[in-house]
Protein backbone atom coordinates (compact mmCIF):
# COMPACT_ATOMS: atom_id res chain seq x y z
CA UNK A 1 0.00 0.00 0.00
CA UNK A 2 1.34 3.41 -0.95
CA UNK A 3 1.90 6.09 1.63
CA UNK A 4 -0.85 8.74 1.46
CA UNK A 5 0.33 11.85 -0.38
CA UNK A 6 1.14 14.78 1.89
CA UNK A 7 -0.57 18.03 0.97
CA UNK A 8 -0.15 21.47 2.50
CA UNK A 9 -2.88 24.12 2.44
CA UNK A 10 -1.89 27.76 2.95
CA UNK A 11 -5.08 29.76 3.31
CA UNK A 12 -6.27 32.29 5.88
CA UNK A 13 -9.97 31.46 5.66
CA UNK A 14 -10.75 28.83 8.33
CA UNK A 15 -14.21 28.02 6.92
CA UNK A 16 -12.89 27.33 3.44
CA UNK A 17 -9.95 25.33 4.79
CA UNK A 18 -12.26 23.15 6.85
CA UNK A 19 -14.28 22.36 3.75
CA UNK A 20 -11.48 21.40 1.38
CA UNK A 21 -9.57 19.62 4.14
CA UNK A 22 -12.56 17.34 4.71
CA UNK A 23 -12.86 16.66 0.97
CA UNK A 24 -9.16 15.86 0.59
CA UNK A 25 -9.01 13.70 3.70
CA UNK A 26 -11.97 11.68 2.52
CA UNK A 27 -9.95 10.95 -0.65
CA UNK A 28 -7.16 9.56 1.53
CA UNK A 29 -4.68 12.42 1.40
CA UNK A 30 -2.79 13.54 4.46
CA UNK A 31 -3.43 17.27 4.86
CA UNK A 32 -1.56 19.96 6.81
CA UNK A 33 -2.77 23.53 7.15
CA UNK A 34 -1.01 26.85 7.65
CA UNK A 35 -3.25 29.83 8.26
CA UNK A 36 -0.77 32.54 7.39
CA UNK A 37 2.00 32.90 4.81
CA UNK A 38 4.74 32.97 7.42
CA UNK A 39 3.80 29.61 8.97
CA UNK A 40 3.26 28.29 5.46
CA UNK A 41 6.77 29.08 4.30
CA UNK A 42 8.19 27.62 7.49
CA UNK A 43 6.28 24.39 6.98
CA UNK A 44 7.34 24.22 3.33
CA UNK A 45 10.99 24.57 4.18
CA UNK A 46 11.03 22.18 7.13
CA UNK A 47 8.80 19.32 5.98
CA UNK A 48 8.55 17.51 2.66
CA UNK A 49 5.23 17.90 0.86
CA UNK A 50 3.98 16.36 -2.35
CA UNK A 51 1.79 19.31 -3.20
CA UNK A 52 0.79 22.79 -2.12
CA UNK A 53 -2.69 24.32 -2.23
CA UNK A 54 -2.20 28.05 -2.12
CA UNK A 55 -4.51 31.00 -1.54
CA UNK A 56 -3.59 34.37 -3.05
CA UNK A 57 -5.30 37.09 -1.06
CA UNK A 58 -3.84 36.84 2.44
CA UNK A 59 -2.29 39.18 4.98
CA UNK A 60 -1.61 42.60 3.50
CA UNK A 61 -2.79 41.75 0.01
CA UNK A 62 -1.60 39.27 -2.58
CA UNK A 63 0.84 37.51 -0.23
CA UNK A 64 0.23 34.15 -1.87
CA UNK A 65 2.10 35.57 -4.85
CA UNK A 66 5.08 36.27 -2.63
CA UNK A 67 5.15 32.64 -1.49
CA UNK A 68 4.98 31.44 -5.08
CA UNK A 69 7.86 33.73 -6.03
CA UNK A 70 9.99 32.48 -3.15
CA UNK A 71 9.23 28.91 -4.20
CA UNK A 72 10.32 29.62 -7.75
CA UNK A 73 13.70 30.84 -6.54
CA UNK A 74 14.30 27.69 -4.48
CA UNK A 75 15.53 24.71 -6.52
CA UNK A 76 13.88 22.17 -4.22
CA UNK A 77 10.59 23.94 -3.66
CA UNK A 78 10.31 24.60 -7.40
CA UNK A 79 9.57 20.89 -7.91
CA UNK A 80 6.44 20.91 -5.74
CA UNK A 81 3.25 21.21 -7.79
CA UNK A 82 1.06 24.12 -6.77
CA UNK A 83 -2.69 24.41 -7.02
CA UNK A 84 -3.71 28.03 -6.62
CA UNK A 85 -7.20 28.28 -5.17
CA UNK A 86 -8.28 31.88 -5.10
CA UNK A 87 -11.30 34.10 -4.79
CA UNK A 88 -9.29 36.93 -6.30
CA UNK A 89 -11.74 37.57 -9.11
CA UNK A 90 -14.55 37.94 -6.63
CA UNK A 91 -12.47 39.97 -4.22
CA UNK A 92 -10.87 42.28 -6.74
CA UNK A 93 -13.05 41.76 -9.81
CA UNK A 94 -13.58 45.48 -10.15
CA UNK A 95 -9.94 45.76 -11.15
CA UNK A 96 -9.83 43.41 -14.10
CA UNK A 97 -13.17 42.35 -15.49
CA UNK A 98 -12.84 39.41 -17.86
CA UNK A 99 -9.06 39.18 -17.77
CA UNK A 100 -7.25 35.91 -17.12
CA UNK A 101 -5.65 35.75 -13.69
CA UNK A 102 -3.27 32.87 -14.01
CA UNK A 103 0.36 33.78 -13.74
CA UNK A 104 2.70 30.78 -14.00
CA UNK A 105 5.04 30.58 -11.07
CA UNK A 106 6.46 27.09 -10.81
CA UNK A 107 6.86 24.28 -13.33
CA UNK A 108 3.62 22.56 -12.46
CA UNK A 109 0.82 24.79 -11.38
CA UNK A 110 -2.86 25.25 -11.96
CA UNK A 111 -5.48 27.74 -10.87
CA UNK A 112 -9.04 27.18 -9.73
CA UNK A 113 -11.39 29.81 -8.46
CA UNK A 114 -13.35 29.74 -5.23
CA UNK A 115 -15.90 28.32 -4.66
CA UNK A 116 -14.50 25.02 -5.95
CA UNK A 117 -16.49 21.89 -6.76
CA UNK A 118 -15.30 18.90 -4.67
CA UNK A 119 -14.90 16.62 -7.70
CA UNK A 120 -13.05 19.26 -9.70
CA UNK A 121 -10.71 19.80 -6.76
CA UNK A 122 -9.91 16.09 -6.47
CA UNK A 123 -9.42 15.76 -10.22
CA UNK A 124 -7.02 18.70 -10.32
CA UNK A 125 -5.08 17.45 -7.30
CA UNK A 126 -4.56 13.97 -8.71
CA UNK A 127 -3.74 15.34 -12.19
CA UNK A 128 -1.12 17.69 -10.76
CA UNK A 129 0.43 14.98 -8.62
CA UNK A 130 0.63 12.73 -11.65
CA UNK A 131 2.14 15.50 -13.81
CA UNK A 132 4.76 16.26 -11.16
CA UNK A 133 5.64 12.58 -10.84
CA UNK A 134 6.05 12.04 -14.56
CA UNK A 135 8.24 15.14 -14.73
CA UNK A 136 10.38 13.72 -11.96
CA UNK A 137 10.67 10.39 -13.76
CA UNK A 138 11.73 12.14 -16.95
CA UNK A 139 14.41 14.05 -15.06
CA UNK A 140 15.75 10.81 -13.66
CA UNK B 1 -0.73 21.09 12.33
CA UNK B 2 -2.38 24.21 13.68
CA UNK B 3 -5.94 24.17 14.92
CA UNK B 4 -8.73 26.34 13.57
CA UNK B 5 -7.85 29.98 14.32
CA UNK B 6 -10.15 32.18 16.38
CA UNK B 7 -11.33 35.54 15.05
CA UNK B 8 -8.60 37.42 16.90
CA UNK B 9 -6.02 35.03 15.44
CA UNK B 10 -7.49 35.56 11.99
CA UNK B 11 -6.99 39.30 12.42
CA UNK B 12 -3.46 38.68 13.72
CA UNK B 13 -2.82 36.61 10.58
CA UNK B 14 -3.90 39.56 8.47
CA UNK B 15 -1.34 41.63 10.31
CA UNK B 16 1.50 39.14 10.45
CA UNK B 17 3.56 41.19 8.02
CA UNK B 18 3.38 44.04 10.53
CA UNK B 19 5.56 41.89 12.81
CA UNK B 20 2.71 40.42 14.76
CA UNK B 21 0.96 43.67 15.61
CA UNK B 22 0.48 43.02 19.32
CA UNK B 23 -3.26 43.70 19.68
CA UNK B 24 -3.36 41.18 22.51
CA UNK B 25 -1.19 43.48 24.60
CA UNK B 26 -3.82 46.26 24.55
CA UNK B 27 -4.27 47.50 28.11
CA UNK B 28 -7.42 49.51 27.34
CA UNK B 29 -5.92 52.86 28.31
CA UNK B 30 -8.17 54.64 25.81
CA UNK B 31 -5.44 56.88 24.40
CA UNK B 32 -6.49 55.88 20.86
CA UNK B 33 -10.14 56.71 21.50
CA UNK B 34 -9.23 60.01 23.15
CA UNK B 35 -6.95 60.93 20.25
CA UNK B 36 -9.16 59.84 17.37
CA UNK B 37 -10.67 62.77 15.43
CA UNK B 38 -13.33 60.46 13.94
CA UNK B 39 -14.35 58.84 17.25
CA UNK B 40 -17.60 60.87 17.60
CA UNK B 41 -18.84 59.35 14.31
CA UNK B 42 -17.96 55.76 15.20
CA UNK B 43 -20.39 53.36 16.84
CA UNK B 44 -17.54 51.79 18.84
CA UNK B 45 -14.33 53.60 19.74
CA UNK B 46 -11.04 52.02 18.61
CA UNK B 47 -10.33 50.98 22.20
CA UNK B 48 -13.61 49.11 22.43
CA UNK B 49 -13.10 47.56 18.99
CA UNK B 50 -9.74 46.11 20.04
CA UNK B 51 -11.35 44.65 23.17
CA UNK B 52 -14.10 43.16 20.99
CA UNK B 53 -11.53 41.56 18.67
CA UNK B 54 -9.66 40.09 21.62
CA UNK B 55 -12.99 38.73 22.88
CA UNK B 56 -13.62 37.14 19.44
CA UNK B 57 -16.87 39.06 18.89
CA UNK B 58 -16.64 38.62 15.13
CA UNK B 59 -20.18 39.61 14.12
CA UNK B 60 -20.25 42.73 16.28
CA UNK B 61 -16.84 43.83 14.99
CA UNK B 62 -17.76 43.35 11.34
CA UNK B 63 -21.12 45.08 11.79
CA UNK B 64 -19.51 48.18 13.29
CA UNK B 65 -18.63 51.23 11.22
CA UNK B 66 -15.51 52.07 13.23
CA UNK B 67 -12.88 50.85 10.80
CA UNK B 68 -14.57 52.51 7.82
CA UNK B 69 -14.64 55.86 9.63
CA UNK B 70 -10.91 55.72 10.35
CA UNK B 71 -9.36 58.75 8.63
CA UNK B 72 -5.87 57.14 8.65
CA UNK B 73 -4.31 60.05 10.50
CA UNK B 74 -2.16 57.53 12.43
CA UNK B 75 -2.37 59.60 15.61
CA UNK B 76 -3.48 56.52 17.60
CA UNK B 77 -0.58 54.47 16.22
CA UNK B 78 1.91 57.16 17.23
CA UNK B 79 0.54 57.55 20.74
CA UNK B 80 -0.21 53.92 21.64
CA UNK B 81 1.92 52.99 24.69
CA UNK B 82 1.79 49.30 23.70
CA UNK B 83 3.09 49.95 20.16
CA UNK B 84 -0.04 48.65 18.49
CA UNK B 85 -0.45 49.86 14.92
CA UNK B 86 -4.13 50.72 15.31
CA UNK B 87 -4.48 52.39 11.91
CA UNK B 88 -2.91 49.27 10.38
CA UNK B 89 -5.47 47.20 12.24
CA UNK B 90 -8.27 49.33 10.77
CA UNK B 91 -6.89 48.67 7.28
CA UNK B 92 -6.74 44.94 8.06
CA UNK B 93 -10.42 45.02 9.06
CA UNK B 94 -11.30 46.90 5.88
CA UNK B 95 -9.56 44.22 3.81
CA UNK B 96 -11.15 41.42 5.79
CA UNK B 97 -14.67 42.81 5.45
CA UNK B 98 -14.27 43.58 1.75
CA UNK B 99 -12.82 40.16 0.92
CA UNK B 100 -15.70 38.51 2.73
CA UNK B 101 -18.30 41.04 1.60
CA UNK B 102 -19.41 41.50 5.21
CA UNK B 103 -19.71 45.15 6.04
CA UNK B 104 -22.56 47.55 6.70
CA UNK B 105 -24.35 47.93 3.36
CA UNK B 106 -24.93 51.70 3.26
CA UNK B 107 -21.33 52.76 3.92
CA UNK B 108 -19.50 55.05 1.51
CA UNK B 109 -16.03 53.73 2.39
CA UNK B 110 -16.04 50.45 0.42
CA UNK B 111 -17.45 52.07 -2.76
CA UNK B 112 -15.01 54.93 -2.40
CA UNK B 113 -12.01 52.61 -2.00
CA UNK B 114 -13.06 50.51 -4.94
CA UNK B 115 -13.50 53.51 -7.23
CA UNK B 116 -10.27 55.08 -6.04
CA UNK B 117 -8.21 51.97 -6.77
CA UNK B 118 -9.95 51.50 -10.10
CA UNK B 119 -9.24 55.07 -11.23
CA UNK B 120 -5.61 54.91 -10.16
CA UNK B 121 -5.23 51.51 -11.78
CA UNK B 122 -6.58 52.74 -15.11
CA UNK B 123 -4.95 56.14 -15.47
CA UNK B 124 -2.20 56.19 -12.85
CA UNK B 125 -3.78 59.17 -11.09
CA UNK B 126 -6.90 59.81 -9.05
CA UNK B 127 -9.62 61.90 -10.70
CA UNK B 128 -11.93 63.73 -8.32
CA UNK B 129 -14.97 64.30 -10.59
CA UNK B 130 -15.43 60.51 -10.94
CA UNK B 131 -14.52 59.78 -7.34
CA UNK B 132 -16.97 62.30 -5.95
CA UNK B 133 -19.92 61.18 -8.03
CA UNK B 134 -19.66 57.64 -6.63
CA UNK B 135 -20.81 58.78 -3.22
CA UNK B 136 -22.24 62.26 -3.74
CA UNK B 137 -25.74 61.05 -4.53
CA UNK B 138 -26.06 59.10 -1.32
CA UNK B 139 -26.19 62.39 0.61
CA UNK B 140 -29.26 64.60 0.87
CA UNK B 141 -30.02 67.33 -1.68
CA UNK B 142 -28.68 70.10 0.56
CA UNK B 143 -25.28 68.43 0.89
CA UNK B 144 -25.22 67.68 -2.81
CA UNK B 145 -25.74 71.38 -3.69
CA UNK B 146 -23.06 72.47 -1.22
CA UNK B 147 -20.59 69.95 -2.67
CA UNK B 148 -21.45 70.94 -6.24
CA UNK B 149 -20.94 74.62 -5.42
CA UNK B 150 -17.56 73.93 -3.84
CA UNK B 151 -16.57 71.83 -6.87
CA UNK B 152 -17.61 74.59 -9.31
CA UNK B 153 -15.59 77.20 -7.43
CA UNK B 154 -12.56 74.91 -7.38
CA UNK B 155 -12.93 74.19 -11.07
CA UNK B 156 -13.13 77.92 -11.93
CA UNK B 157 -9.91 78.50 -9.96
CA UNK B 158 -8.25 75.65 -11.83
CA UNK B 159 -7.96 73.44 -8.76
CA UNK B 160 -10.09 70.62 -10.17
CA UNK B 161 -9.14 69.02 -13.48
CA UNK B 162 -11.75 68.83 -16.25
CA UNK B 163 -10.16 65.89 -18.05
CA UNK B 164 -8.78 62.80 -16.31
CA UNK B 165 -5.01 63.21 -15.85
CA UNK B 166 -2.74 60.65 -17.48
CA UNK B 167 0.76 59.70 -16.56
CA UNK B 168 3.69 59.01 -18.83
CA UNK B 169 4.51 55.38 -19.60
CA UNK B 170 1.18 54.02 -18.42
CA UNK B 171 2.11 50.58 -19.74
CA UNK B 172 5.13 50.36 -17.45
CA UNK B 173 2.97 51.43 -14.54
CA UNK B 174 0.44 48.70 -15.29
CA UNK B 175 3.21 46.12 -15.50
CA UNK B 176 4.42 47.32 -12.12
CA UNK B 177 0.97 46.83 -10.64
CA UNK B 178 0.84 43.42 -12.30
CA UNK B 179 3.84 42.45 -10.20
CA UNK B 180 1.87 43.21 -7.05
CA UNK B 181 -1.52 41.88 -8.12
CA UNK B 182 -1.62 39.07 -10.66
CA UNK B 183 -3.45 40.52 -13.62
CA UNK B 184 -3.89 39.02 -17.06
CA UNK B 185 -1.09 36.47 -16.65
CA UNK B 186 1.57 39.17 -16.72
CA UNK B 187 3.97 37.28 -14.47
Amino acid sequence: MNQPKKLLIIDDDPDFVEGIKAILESANYSVDVAYNPKDGLKALSTLAYDMLLLDIMMGRGAEGIMIARKMRKDAKLRQIPVLIITGIREQMAFLFPGEPVHPRFVEVDELVEKPVEPQLLLDKVSALLKAAESKKDQAE
Amino acid sequence: MSSRPTFSEEIANLLHAAHGNPIRLCMQCGTCAGTCPSAPFMDHTPRRLIAMINANMKDEVLASNTYWYCASCFHCTVRCPCDIDIAGLMYALKRYSMWKGQHQPELIGPVFSETFVKTVFRSGRSYEPILATTYLFSFGLQDFITEAQAATTMMLKGRLPLLPPRIKRLKNFRRMIGRVIPVGGLE
